[in-house]
This record gives C-alpha cells, sequence and structure tokens, in this order.
C-alpha cells in the first residue's frame, strides 16, 4: 500500500476516532438518566436476554410494546403470573388476559422463569425507557461504507487532463515541425526528412541525456513500486500485509450489528442463523432472503434512516410489501459480492471446520462481529496460512467415536504405536499429523 | 506350474508384428504436438526476430502482470426462498427410472444444486438391484444418460414445418387436425416404441375415448418379434418372460447377448454374476455364435458357428433333449453340429428344472424350439417365469410393416411418433419417408430434429427423462416411478401430457399418474392413506404391488413346423453370411449422440468412434486385408452388399469371429442428410468433412416370415482397395508382458484347495543360502514382498488404507465404471483423432486379453521342437478365451511415479492413496514412463477449448453442468489419473466425523464400484478388520498385478476362475 493512502487512512481513523469521542461524551452529558440506574440496567439486560425478540419496550413488535403494561394490567389480573406462564394464566379464565390473547394473533408467549424481582426490573426499564440518541455514522449504525475509491476519486481527472497535455503537446510539436519546415523551404533547403514519433523522441533523448536519464530513471522507479504495489493487492507475499478484500455489497448489511456482543448493542444473533450451511456443507452459505424474513417481517426499521432503506432493499428483493404486511410474488434475488475465493483447484469444506474441527468462525474470518460493519477478508486464505493453522491446531479427538476407531488402530500393531509415539511428541495430534498436510486432502 | 498358456493381446501382439512391436517400445507412440503448432505454415512464414520476440515477451509479461492485478469480482446469488432439502455444496440423490425401449434400470439420480450429475443403479430396490453387493446393476448407456440432458441440440420449442412455434399454436392446430381425421373416419396411429408405462397407457386411452380412431402401434427398434410371437404359440400368451439366471446351474444361449442386448440385461448381469463365484455353486454356460458376443466372451464353452449353423444347432439341442426325454425328435440337423451341442445338451439334462436355454434368433420357429426345450427341462416355473413375466418387446414388425403400407396407400389420417425413430432405424425407411407424406397429420415427439422428426409437420419435443414423472410396469406386479430431477431446461413438455391435452384433459401428467394409481390401488383394495404410499412409492423409486401367482405351463406349440420355420431359416447361405448387432456402448442408436459412449472402446474389439466389419482374422488373411490396425495402420475398407442395399466400412479383425460370417453393429451412422440428431453423432473426419459417427447397417436388416431378420445369410464382400483410419486403444496400452498380469485356473484346480497351483506367490532368487542346503544357486530364493527399495510407508494399522478388489470372475466387461468414472471425475473427451495418437483420458480402463490355445505340454506332446513350440503358440484359436481386466490406478505403496517425479506433484497419502496435485505438476511425464501399468494420463491439450468442442461436454456452457463441482477440471500439460474417488472418500470420512462413528464398511463407495452391480469391483478399507475388502485381498485367489516388480499395490485382483475340467492351471 502507497504511503500516502496509509497516512490518509490512519489519518482518517484519527478522525474518526476523535468524532466518536465527542459524541460519546456529548450523548452521555445529555442522556436523562432513570432514577434507579442499577434498576433500570438490570432491566435492560432481563429485558434483552429475555423479552427483545418479540418486545419493544416503546412499540409494538410480535408482542405488544411493554411500555406501560404494568399501568394497563392494574385492577385486571395478576401480570405475573400472566408473564410468567401465560397458557396457565389463559386457563384461569381471567377477561383482560383472553382479550389480549386474541388480539395478538392467539400466540402464546413463551413461559419465562424469572422471579417477581426480575419482571419488576424487566417493567422498569420498560417504563422508564428513553431511547437512545440518533445513531451517527461511527455509532455502531448503518454507516455507509466508504468505497474503495472514495480516495483516488481524482484520478479519472488526471488521466483527462494528461490526455490533454497529450494533445496539446503532440499538436505544439506538429506546428514546430510545421515552422522548422517552413523556415528551412525559406532558406532554400530541402524539407527535414520525415521522422516517426520513436526517432523524434530518441534524438531528443540523446540531445538530453541527462535530463531523459532522470526522467527515465523516475519512470522505472514508478512502474516498480506500482508492480510491487499490485503483488501487495493479489496476495504474492501473504501475510497479515495482505490488503483486505472488501468489495461493496449491493445491501449495506452490517454483520457488527446483527452478529456483535448486546453488551455493545448489538443482536448477538449466532453466525449459523443465517449461514447454516456452515455446520453441513462444504459451502457457509449466503444466507436466502427468506432467511432474513424471518426477523425483518417484523423489524421494518433501521436504527437509522439509512439502515430503514437497507432493509427496505431486503422487501424489494423478497417481495413483501410492509404496507399490506402480504407477499407480493415479485422477487429479485440479491447479487452478492463473493468476498473470500478460493482458487478452483483448492477444496474447502466449512463443516469439516465448524462442526467436526470445532473451529469459531472468528478464527479465520476475524472480528467480523466486532468491527466488520462490511464484509471484509480478514486471513489471506494462502495455502502457507491453511497449512500453518494445520500444523499448530489440535485434532478435537474427544468424544468422537471416528477418532476413537483412530486410536484404536493406532494402538494395536507396534507400527502405529510408535507413529502415535511421533504423533505426541509435543503432548498433541496435530492436524498435520493425521494427513492434514497431504496434497489430496485439499485438492482432487 | 510353469506357464502353460500365453495371453496376447491383439494380433499385432501374437504375430510380433514389427510395428507392433516398435509401438511397445515408446511410452507414448506418437511425437509431440509441438509438431502442430511448429508445422504451421504461417509460423514459418513469419519474421519475427530475437529481438522482436524479446519485445513482445517483455509486453506480454508486463500486461499479464498488470492484467492480473484485478481482483475479480465474482458474484454470489443465494436463494430468494431456499427450498428445504436443498443445501448448497451437498448432493442430493433421487430414485428414478431410466426407460428407452431398449434398456431398463431403477437408478439413483446425484443432483448438486439442482444439477443432475450423475446416475447409478438403485442400492435398494429394482429388478436390476443385486441384494448380494447391496447395489443395482447398470450399463454404460444407462450411465452416460445424464450426460444427453445437457445436449445442446435439443429442441427448445416446439416446432412446425422446422419453425419455432408456440405449445398454444401447437395445440390447437394439432387438436383440430386430429378431429377431423376423427370425423373423416380416418385412422389416427400413435407409434411409440414398447410402452411398459400403465399412465403413458392410460393417456393414450384417453386420447382414443375422445377420437374413435386411434390406434396404437408398438415398434421395437432392434425387434423380439419373433420370440414374443411363439410364446403366444406355444403357450398363448404374447410376452418376454422374465428369466432367473439365479436359479439356473447350467445356462445354454444360442446367440443370445442376455449380459448386453438381449432381454432384461441389467437383470440378467448380477444374476449371472452371482452364479459365478467359484466358492458358491458355479454356474456352466455354453454359447453358440458367430460373432464373438459379451456373453460369448464370458462363456466357459463356446462354440463358433456360422449364422446358418444357429437353427440347426437349436435343432439339434431340441433333438438331444427329446431323445433323453422320450419325446419326437424334429430331425434336420447335421452330424458336426450334433457333435457340438452334445456336452451341452448332457449338462442341460444334469441341470434339469436348475437350467436354461436362450436363442437370440428373431425367427419364430427358432423360437417354438427353444420352449419346447425348455419345456422338456422343466425350466418353466423355476428360471423361466411365464406368470410373471415381463412387459419388455410387446413391439409387432407384421403391424409397423402393415403401418408402412397404410401410409402409402393414404389410409392414415394422422401419425403421432414417440420414442422411435423409424426414417432411421427402419430397413424399408424410404417407404416409410414416403408415407409420411401421405398423413394428414404427422406430430414427432422426439427432442430432437432427427430423421424422423425433421419430416414431420409438428415436433412436440418431450422432456428427457431427468425432466418426467412416470411410472413404469417392467414385470407383473413390480411397478416403478420416474420422478423430474430438474424443471425443464427448455421450452419442452411430456409427450403424455401433449395426449392428455389433446384428448381435452387439464390435467397434469403427474396428477394423472397419481390419479391412475389411486384408482388402482383402491381396485386391488390396499389400505392405508394413499398419500404415503405415493411418497414411499417416489422416494423408493420402485412399489411392489403383489407377486404373480404361478400359474400350470403348456407347451402348444407345433414342433415339427417350428423345426421345417427354422430349418428354412437356415437355408439360402452364401459365401458370407452377415449378422448384425447392437454395441455396448452405442446399443440401437438412440444415444449415438452421447460422446461418453462413442469414446468408450468396445469391450471386444477396443474400437471407438465408428462401426465397421468384424471379420475372422483368418478371413482378413485371406482377403489380404490389414491385419494389424494402429495409430499408423488404418483399416482396409470394404463393400458389403446384401441384394441392392450396400455399406462400405473399414474391417477389423475380431478373434472368436467364425469364418464365412461377418458381423456390424446398427445405431451408427446417425444424421446422414444433415439432421441435427445431437452433439457427437457427426464429427470432422480425417478428410475434415463434417460427417456421421460409422454409418447406418439397419438398411441391411429385412423381413423374414413375418418378423424383422437382423441376418442376412447371402452378401457379397469387395475390398475397395482404399483404407480408412480408426482409433483403436488396443495397442496403445502395453503391460511390459502378459506374464502375471492375468491369473486364471479351472474350477477343479481351484477347488483341489492347492492356492500355489493357480496362484503361486513371485519370488526372487538371492545370493545367500536361504534352503540352508550349503550351496547358494537359483534354487534360494525369497518372496518379492521382503524386497524394497523405498523406505517403510506407515501404512498398515495407521488411520484408513482404502483398496480396491477386483473380481475378473463377476467382470462381465459391460464397460458401466468406464462411463461413471468420466461421469464422476469430469474426465474429457478428446475425439476419435486423438485417441487414435493414444490420448485418450480415461482413468480406468477395461483391458481384454485373448488366449492362445497351444500350450507347452501339449507342444510336449505333440512333438514339437522349441521354435515350432512358440510358432504354433501364436496361432489364434478358432474361439480365444477372454479375460476382461478393469485397470485404474493401482495406489501402489511403493510407488514408482512418486520416486521419479521432480517436483513432488505425485506423491502418497497416510491412507494409501497415491495423490497427484495438478497444480504442482509441471508435465514432464517421467510418472507416466515409470508407471508399470500405464495408467497415468498427460493433458495433450486445453479440451475445454473450440477445438474440442464438437465432442468434449464441457466446451459450452450447457454441456458444462454436467460437470462435478467437488473436482479440478484439468488444464494443459498436467499428468492425471484415478484419485480412487478421493473426494468421495473424503466426504464419507466426514460423514463419518460428523456422526462420531467410524467409517461403516460400504458406505464410501468410488464411481466404479457404485456402478458395478454385478460386484466385481468392491472398495474399502483395507485396514478395517471386518471390511469386505479385506476379507478379499487376503483370500486365496487375490494377487497383484505384476507382482514381482514389488510396488505392493492397493489395488488386488482375484483370480479367474473358469467352469471347465479339461484345462490346467494358468498364471503366467
Amino acid at each position: 500500500m502507497p504511503l500516502v493512502a496509509r497516512i490518509s487512512e490512519r489519518s482518517t481513523g484519527l478522525l474518526y476516532a476523535t468524532l466518536a469521542l465527542f459524541l460519546t461524551l456529548s450523548f452521555t452529558a445529555v442522556h436523562a438518566q432513570p432514577a434507579d440506574a442499577a434498576l433500570y440496567a438490570t432491566g435492560e439486560k432481563l429485558f434483552k436476554g429475555n423479552c427483545g425478540a418479540c418486545h419493544k419496550p416503546d412499540k409494538d413488535l410480535t408482542g405488544p410494546a411493554l411500555k406501560g403494561a404494568r399501568a394497563r394490567w392494574e385492577g385486571k389480573g395478576d401480570i405475573y403470573a400472566w408473564i410468567k406462564n401465560s397458557s396457565d394464566y389463559l386457563k384461569t379464565g381471567n377477561a383482560y388476559a383472553n382479550e389480549l390473547f386474541a388480539k395478538w394473533n392467539k400466540s402464546v408467549m413463551t413461559a419465562q422463569a424469572l422471579t417477581n424481582e426480575e419482571i419488576d426490573a424487566v417493567l422498569y426499564y420498560a417504563d422508564n425507557y428513553a431511547p437512545p440518541a440518533p445513531k451517527t455514522a461511527d455509532g455502531g449504525g448503518a454507516r455507509v461504507p466508504q468505497g474503495p475509491n472514495d480516495a483516488g476519486a481524482a484520478w479519472p481527472w488526471l488521466v483527462v487532463l494528461a490526455l490533454l497535455f497529450l494533445v496539446v503537446a503532440l499538436s505544439l510539436s506538429g506546428v514546430k515541425k510545421g515552422l522548422a519546415n517552413a523556415v528551412q523551404e525559406a532558406e532554400g533547403k530541402q524539407p527535414l526528412p520525415e521522422r516517426t514519433m520513436g526517432q523524434s523522441i530518441r534524438e531528443w533523448a540523446w540531445n538530453n541525456k541527462a535530463f531523459a536519464s532522470i526522467i527515465g530513471l523516475f519512470f522505472v522507479v514508478f512502474i516498480v513500486l506500482k508492480l510491487w504495489d499490485a503483488a501487495w493487492v493479489i496476495g504474492v507475499y501473504g501475510g497479515d500485509e495482505v490488503e483486505h478484500y472488501k468489495p461493496e455489497q449491493p445491501i449495506l448489511f452490517n454483520h457488527t450489528l446483527h452478529a456483535g456482543k448486546s453488551e455493545a448493542g448489538n443482536l448477538a444473533i449466532n453466525c449459523q442463523y443465517c449461514h447454516s450451511s456452515a455446520e453441513k456443507s462444504k459451502h457457509a452459505g449466503i444466507p436466502s432472503t427468506n432467511i432474513c424474513m424471518n426477523c425483518h417481517t417484523a423489524v421494518n426499521e433501521g436504527r437509522s434512516p439509512e439502515g430503514t432503506k437497507e432493509i427496505a432493499k431486503i422487501y424489494a428483493a423478497v417481495g413483501w410489501d410492509p404496507n399490506t404486511k402480504q407477499y407480493t410474488g415479485k422477487t429479485e434475488p440479491v447479487k452478492w459480492v463473493k468476498v473470500h475465493n478460493l482458487p478452483d483447484h483448492a477444496y474447502f469444506n466449512h463443516a469439516q471446520h465448524v462442526a467436526v474441527g470445532k473451529l469459531e468462525c472468528q478464527e479465520c474470518h476475524g472480528p467480523i462481529d466486532e468491527k466488520m460493519d462490511v464484509a471484509e477478508q480478514w486471513a489471506p486464505l494462502t495455502m502457507g496460512w491453511c497449512i500453518d493453522c494445520h500444523n499448530q491446531k489440535e485434532v478435537k479427538m474427544a468424544g468422537n467415536g471416528y477418532y476413537d476407531e483412530v486410536m484404536a488402530r493406532l494402538n494395536e500393531t507396534d507400527l502405529g504405536h510408535s507413529e502415535l509415539k511421533k504423533y505426541l511428541e509435543d503432548d498433541k495430534i496435530s492436524v498435520k499429523e493425521l494427513g492434514g498436510w497431504e496434497c489430496a486432502k485439499c485438492h482432487y | 506350474m510353469s506357464s502353460t498358456k500365453r495371453y496376447w493381446m491383439d494380433l499385432g501382439d501374437l504375430h510380433q508384428h514389427p510395428e507392433a512391436i516398435k509401438g511397445r517400445e515408446n511410452e507414448f507412440p506418437q511425437d509431440l504436438a509441438i509438431d502442430q503448432v511448429l508445422g504451421d505454415q504461417n509460423f514459418q512464414g513469419a519474421s519475427t526476430g530475437r529481438r522482436d520476440f524479446l519485445k513482445f515477451l517483455g509486453f506480454s509479461l508486463g500486461a499479464a502482470t498488470l492484467a492480473a492485478c484485478e481482483t475479480p469480482v465474482i458474484k454470489s446469488i443465494p436463494y430468494v426462498n431456499k427450498p428445504e432439502d436443498i443445501t448448497p455444496g451437498v448432493a442430493n440423490w433421487y430414485a428414478s427410472t431410466f426407460y428407452d425401449g431398449e434398456d431398463f434400470a431403477s437408478v439413483l439420480v446425484k443432483t448438486r444444486e439442482g444439477r443432475p450429475i450423475h446416475v447409478k443403479g438403485n442400492t435398494r430396490f429394482g429388478i436390476n438391484h443385486n441384494p448380494k453387493v447391496g447395489k443395482g446393476s447398470i450399463n454404460a448407456r444407462i450411465n452416460s444418460s445424464v450426460l444427453s440432458l445437457y445436449d445442446n441440440e435439443r429442441l427448445k420449442n416446439p416446432m412446425h414445418q422446422g419453425a419455432d412455434a408456440t405449445w398454444a399454436d401447437a395445440d390447437k392446430a394439432i387438436s383440430d387436425k386430429l378431429a377431423a381425421a376423427a370425423t373423416a373416419g380416418k385412422r389416427i396411429v400413435v407409434l411409440t416404441n414398447t410402452v411398459i408405462s400403465p399412465s403413458t397407457k392410460a393417456a393414450v386411452a384417453a386420447l382414443k375415448a375422445k377420437y374413435a380412431t386411434v390406434e396404437h402401434v408398438q415398434y421395437d427398434t432392434v425387434s423380439y418379434s419373433g420370440l414374443t410371437n411363439a410364446n403366444a404359440k406355444s403357450f398363448g400368451s404374447r410376452v418376454m418372460p422374465s428369466y432367473d439366471l439365479t436359479k439356473a446351474d447350467v445356462i445354454v444361449s444360442v446367440d443370445a447377448d442376455f449380459l448386453s442386448s438381449w432381454g432384461s440385461t441389467t437383470e440378467h448381469a448380477w444374476q449371472y454374476a452371482n452364479r459365478r463365484d467359484p466358492n458358491g455353486a458355479m454356474n456352466k454356460h455354453f454359447q453358440f455364435e458367430a460373432r464373438m458376443s459379451l456373453s460369448g466372451a464370458n462363456a466357459d464353452v463356446r462354440v463358433p458357428m456360422k449364422q446358418s449353423e444357429l437353427p440347426l444347432a437349436v435343432i439339434s439341442l431340441h433333438d438331444h433333449i427329446a431323445k433323453k426325454a422320450g419325446a419326437a425328435s424334429v430331425g434336420g440337423s447335421k452330424a458336426e453340429i450334433d457333435a457340438a451341442t452334445a456336452k451341452a445338451a448332457e449338462a442341460l439334462w444334469a441341470a434339469k428344472g436348475r437350467c436354461v436355454v436362450m436363442a437370440g434368433s428373431n425367427n419364430e420357429g427358432v423360437q417354438v424350439l427353444v420352449n419346447s426345450i425348455n419345456n422338456m427341462l422343466g425350466n418353466y416355473g423355476s428360471t423361466i417365469d411365464l406368470a410373471g413375466h415381463t412387459y419388455f418387446k410387446q413391439g409387432d414388425d407384421a403391424a409397423v410393416a402393415q403401418l408402412v403400407k397404410d401410409m402409402n396407400a393414404g389410409a392414415i389420417g394422422a401419425l403421432l411418433i414417440a420414442g422411435v425413430n423409424p426414417a432411421y432405424s427402419l430397413p424399408n425407411a424410404a417407404e416409410f419417408k414416403a408415407g409420411l407424406g401421405k398423413v394428414g397429420l404427422t406430430v414427432s415427439f422426439s427432442g430432437y430434429a432427427d430423421e424422423t422428426a425433421s419430416l414431420c409437420q409438428w415436433t412436440c419435443p418431450d422432456n428427457h427423462y431427468l425432466e418426467s414423472w412416470n411410472d413404469f410396469l417392467p414385470k407383473v406386479g413390480h411397478y416403478t416411478l420416474a420422478q423430474p430431477a430438474i424443471r425443464n431446461l427448455f421450452n419442452t413438455r411430456q409427450w403424455q401430457e401433449s395426449l392428455l391435452k389433446w384428448s381435452g384433459s387439464t390435467q397434469s401428467y403427474h396428477d394423472f399418474i397419481r390419479s391412475t394409481w389411486e384408482a388402482n390401488m383402491a381396485s386391488r383394495g390396499v389400505m392405508g392413506l394413499f398419500a404415503d404410499q405415493w411418497n414411499q412409492a417416489v422416494h423408493d423409486g420402485v412399489y411392489q404391488a403383489y407377486a404373480a401367482t404361478p400359474a400350470p405351463v403348456t407347451f402348444a406349440g407345433d414342433v415339427n413346423a417350428a423345426a421345417a420355420a427354422a430349418k428354412q431359416a437356415a437355408a439360402g447361405a452364401g459365401e458370407w453370411e452377415l449378422v448384425l448387432y447392437t454395441t455396448e456402448a452405442i446399443g440401437d442408436g438412440q444415444h449415438a449422440n452421447n460422446p461418453w459412449l462413442q469414446e468408450m472402446p468396445d469391450p471386444l474389439t477396443k474400437l471407438t468412434w465408428d462401426n465397421y466389419v468384424c471379420m475372422a482374422p483368418a478371413d482378413v488373411e485371406r482377403l489380404k486385408l490389414n491385419m494389424y490396425l494402429g495409430e499408423k495402420a488404418p483399416a482396409s475398407l470394404v463393400t458389403v452388399k446384401a441384394g441392392e442395399r450396400e455399406i462400405t466400412l473399414p474391417v477389423v479383425p475380431a478373434p472368436g469371429q467364425k469364418a464365412g460370417t461377418i458381423a456390424i453393429a446398427v445405431g451408427y451412422g446417425r444424421g446422414e442428410n444433415g439432421e441435427k440428431v445431437g452433439k457427437a453423432a457427426c464429427i470432422t473426419d480425417h478428410n475434415g468433412e463434417f460427417k456421421p459417427v460409422g454409418r447406418n447397417a439397419y438398411p441391411l436388416a429385412a423381413m423374414v416370415a413375418g418378423s424383422m431378420s437382423f441376418e442376412v445369410l447371402n452378401v457379397t464382400v469387395t475390398p475397395t482397395g482404399a483404407t480408412y483410419p480408426v482409433a483403436i486403444t488396443q495397442t496403445h496400452l502395453t503391460h511390459m508382458d502378459r506374464h502375471s498380469v492375468v491369473k486364471e485356473t479351472a474350477l477343479g484346480v481351484y477347488k483341489a484347495g492347492d492356492k500355489s497351483a493357480y496362484n503361486h506367490a513371485h519370488e526372487l532368487a538371492v545370493h545367500e543360502d536361504v534352503n540352508g542346503d550349503g550351496k547358494i544357486n537359483a534354487q534360494d530364493k525369497k518372496s518379492v514382498l521382503e524386497f524394497d527399495l523405498w523406505e517403510e510407508h506407515p501404512v498398515e494399522g495407521v488411520g484408513h488404507r482404502w483398496g480396491l478388489s477386483i473380481d475378473l470372475n463377476s467382470c462381465n466387461g459391460c464397460g458401466a465404471c468406464v462411463t461413471a468414472c468420466n461421469s464422476e471425475n469430469n474426465i474429457p473427451v478428446v475425439g476419435k483423432d486423438e485417441v487414435r495418437r493414444s490420448r485418450e483420458m480415461h482413468w480406468l480402463r477395461l483391458d481384454r486379453y485373448f488366449s492362445s490355445d497351444t500350450t507347452k505340454e501339449s507342444a510336449k506332446a505333440d512333438g514339437l521342437g522349441k521354435i515350432d513350440m512358440y510358432l504354433k503358440m501364436e496361432v489364434p484359436s478358432e474361439s480365444p478365451k477372454v479375460v476382461f481386466m478393469p485397470v485404474m490406478c493401482q495406489h501402489c505403496n511403493h510407488a514408482p511415479c512418486e520416486t521419479v517425479c521432480p517436483v513432488a506433484a505425485t506423491t502418497h497419502s497416510n491412507e494409501g492413496l497415491n495423490q497427484m496435485a495438478y497444480n504442482r505438476c509441471i508435465g514432464t511425464r517421467y510418472c507416466a514412463n515409470n508407471c508399470p501399468y500405464k495408467v497415468r494420463r498427460f493433458n495433450w491439450f486445453n479440451y475445454v477449448t473450440e477445438q474440442f468442442g464438437e465432442v468434449n461436454p464441457a466446451w459450452d456452457d450447457l454441456g458444462r453442468m454436467v460437470l462435478n463441482p467437488d473436482v479440478t477440471v484439468r488444464a494443459r500439460g498436467v499428468i492425471e489419473k484415478c484419485s480412487m474417488c478421493v473426494q468421495s472418500i473424503q466426504a464419507g470420512k466426514l460423514a463419518a466425523k460428523k456422526a462420531g462413528t467410524p467409517v461403516k464398511d460400504g458406505d464410501i463407495q468410488t464411481a466404479c464400484s457404485a456402478a458395478c452391480g454385478n460386484g466385481a469391483i468392491i472398495f474399502g478399507d483395507l485396514n478395517d478388520k471386518n471390511s469386505q475388502v479385506r476379507g478379499l485381498a487376503t483370500s486365496d485367489r487375490s494377487y497383484h498385478m505384476l507382482e514381482e516388480v514389488g510396488v505392493q499395490p492397493n489395488v488386488n485382483y482375484l483370480v479367474k476362475v473358469r467352469n471347465v475340467e479339461e484345462e490346467a492351471a494358468h498364471h503366467a
């Protein structure tokens, strides 16, 4: 990466950091604190853990908004019993409960193993809920990603300018030649011999050796630098220095928001909720749009206006009319850009690594849940990187009948036993030792 | 025991022909392909100097580097609404049924991301399912059928007079014309192949209900009319009976190629194989025939006879049996034929009720006699089931002949043609074509604008069978279903649905089948919810409704009349007799457009991409035609004339062929008039002309005595003096020498139990006193297993060790494994010219060895000197014994290829596999040179280019859909070879790891082992003490090919055991 670009990226980062700090401070300053901050916090935590999937404090979702629930129940029944086990409570014949049940499409609320105190905390939180201040570009909301070309947006103009200069220079040289010929003619001499551009340049260079060499040197250095950079980009050198591939996607899906930790205000959805085939198939799979609709049937607003726009793109893709809450039948698949590209001759299987090797997604995909609002390639995905891991990782053999058989066979013969001893020199059986470095494990 | 019988690979080898010997010295007989580049005239005229070259080089390097910097943007588009049962990257298997009028099989279709990519036999159900090995028996045509789904020449819309039309227009126009024809009282004929689908018959009946003049005529391209008519005369039911070869101790076949083309072949194949196990009760098989058929090649006793002698052989068999049974004989055979059939008759009589006689003849008389023989032997109700008969081959030649006449007489109002191609396959095709013009409405349901469809007014293209719903009733009470594995690729419609539409129904064919089934089940009082039963039937692909009720069989045929007809069929023989046959690959010609099949070498002649005249070597010599065929040795052309009809084809010497009889395969020469019949039916030949592959031999057939006869007893053969290049894989793959490649023995020797008599261990003399007699001499030997050039690989007892065990007894040479391997491993099709240069890419080949009968013992007895003995050993026997041997990479534990690779592109895995990393390979081909088995293939070209577009399916976007996404498509300049389907091994291991259990024996199958329903190829883990493959590998019959080389392969072979008494053991 060119030095300039690096500096510019760092400074942008610094800028964002300052901005964030400032916003955080100001947010803290203006945000009204509830009377019992501790109870509010407990309630918030419980709410997010148990209720958030179906309720919002201030809006109806699958279930009703919880703000004011206590007041609504006042004198009509036992809200604690209702929350703890709604279907049991319905059987008591409570009129309000049955009215609510009918109103909310007769969907039974999951029984909640909460104490009365905890319910108090949740309701306290809901009653005192204050929506967070609108998110800024940096706040974990739907930040518009910086396109890879943003920084260099001036280059087409530079090219245009360069072309203009070239045209001017060529016409000038034509004029000059014409004038020189005119002079020759005026002096009664033969016109200058017609020369090709190459010859002219060569002659000029011969006459201005020092200057030409300096220009030439610069040119060579420039080309070498460019090639060097290009080689970085295509991952020739491998390692951590590889440029992270982060293409612009048709929908600005925010991984951090969806999969990030709930403490940070994110949704903490398990990766495999959407990438469900990671356990079953070689492909982790890009979730089909109907998976999005599991939540986004209800969640039709983003945390920012931009977010809402992006959600609308899902609706357009799947053919959902958010107003009538009906499918229109007109669909348009989302054309995602593939981020992790392996060469054709390399076979990689997610299921092997996720279901059998029990790796966390982050081990190869990086902190996708923490700081990747837009998915990017984190690991170099070179063969060196693969086999490095195969060399270090211990095979998760415990409790797997397949590996029990492998161990049983190793213990059966002398040859096997001596092999096993070799394996265990470093007190573990690595992937490599069971054949994880062999060609036809990945290439066939 | 020392060497007694010599095996030879081809006639060139046998006669030590200088060309053949020279060819054997070179690993790659063809010079480098660089000649083609440097020989290019354009290049020679070019004036590129060294400096220019360097400039270009520099520029290209820079440009390529810059171009490479661009990160490719790959789009990834998920489903909008993902179907529940599809997971991208995981294969789904669907049970279905393959039936094309010629072959029948219950199959499993493998789909990936919704694309069918592989077909194998049903592993649980169906008449082709072999319960002993848990696999379904299929042939090459069946597993190659998946490729024809992606043929770009398939019709993409309905056609009217050669132009695209819409279904609405077609329906309207055709309905109107049908109504007009019915009103005018003119006949509406539905001409099909044998329909075994109850729902299709119901659909035809629905059309008849609407238009009273509808008639259904069935036409079998390769006819069995004679046989079914004979059954009508003998037993009153015009059917093809069902044979149970598992019950047959003795099989006598007179020209019936029951393993390849005659009757229910996929069923016969596994039944026959199960009875070839020398540890069980092995059957004894006699074959009388003129050309060497696949069944003949497998026979214990094969008697070559002229075609005209075969009816007499049946008479003679009849009289032998009649004599023993005390019945009247018919008489009329000859003494020498009586002698030839005596042994077979004796064996039959000894196995009364446990034997079967079959005849391939389409002569009614011959078949009545065969019925009489089987009746006298009491085979009905045991080996032959008339009550539980098949529904195959219902075609009626007489009705077809009458139809052609009626068409010409203008009596037919409308003709709807499905599943047959009479304009190509009828001997009187010209008459048929003329008649077509006189029919008011002609509609073809063909998926291609083929010979017949291109002459019809309308073509309403049928779906490919993998896009279709259908039901089948191959046998009494045994129903099967076909379900679509992919949605229609093109704007096609099932022809049954078209019939329903025209009969005024709006039902889809799927609903129609369901309703027929529901009504059928209700009428038989089947209990339970229909939806459940239907779903189960779709899941299994098979529904066993009921078993046939056995009924007593009374033979009512007139044997004397039959004998007269048979003698008539034997009369009029001339100098040359001709028999037409179908090959293992192309069959009756429906699949001639399938490049996998065209490139599959014929099991016996090893020829690809052509049909030809099979001629006895003695005749070839007599006519002074080219005997030794090869890359630079073309075949001689002859013109065969039968009456007015003639055909010019190359001559291929075929050992085992009876002198005086020639054989020509039908099914070739598709698209002669430029019809678009599919991808590989026509190719650019050696003269640069775009021509059909082979020539059409159907016109040589003729109607004789009311049924189609595929033999002509009086033809002339005239050499034209010209030659024709042929692509033969036979001479290319030399095996160092034959010793210790093939081991075979007689059943008696095997049963005696002395392993050293038929499968001796290989030993090498060493310079130490091994036997302790105080002397060091040739008697001091050690087992080859004790010698090692290589370091010990830790394979035994460590993890898995994958291996294959190949039973030379069960292998009948059908070649289904070859095409299964093509399909699974994305093997390129290279075309005739490249095969001719021995550059075929097959990872698995089927070697065929002929034997020579003279032995050292017999020579000694005859008092021959050494030179005379060897000369005599080179004389081919009239009917050589044949051994088929599937050869793939042997995955040597001490692999010679691995040692010589300079870049470690081929290495050994800890699971015993010899791995090939294409991206490391730099193409030195040292490995291929050092491989004793010659199983490594070099990619001379990028086969995914226009140069090979004519033949290679991976060239066009549609054909590419058949590729297996788990296997790399190899690029030019690398070596490739059998990987033992490592992708399936890895997938199987992963499944076990996910389930947390050890790999279960049999759960992992290679493509070849899964394709072999005969159980000839068994795959498994040699380190698993309880696996079937380990049991076989450690059995007495197990040996390694070229064991003395000491490469310790993971593939072993089981000694071939023949059920013959007279022969001594043989191994070297």
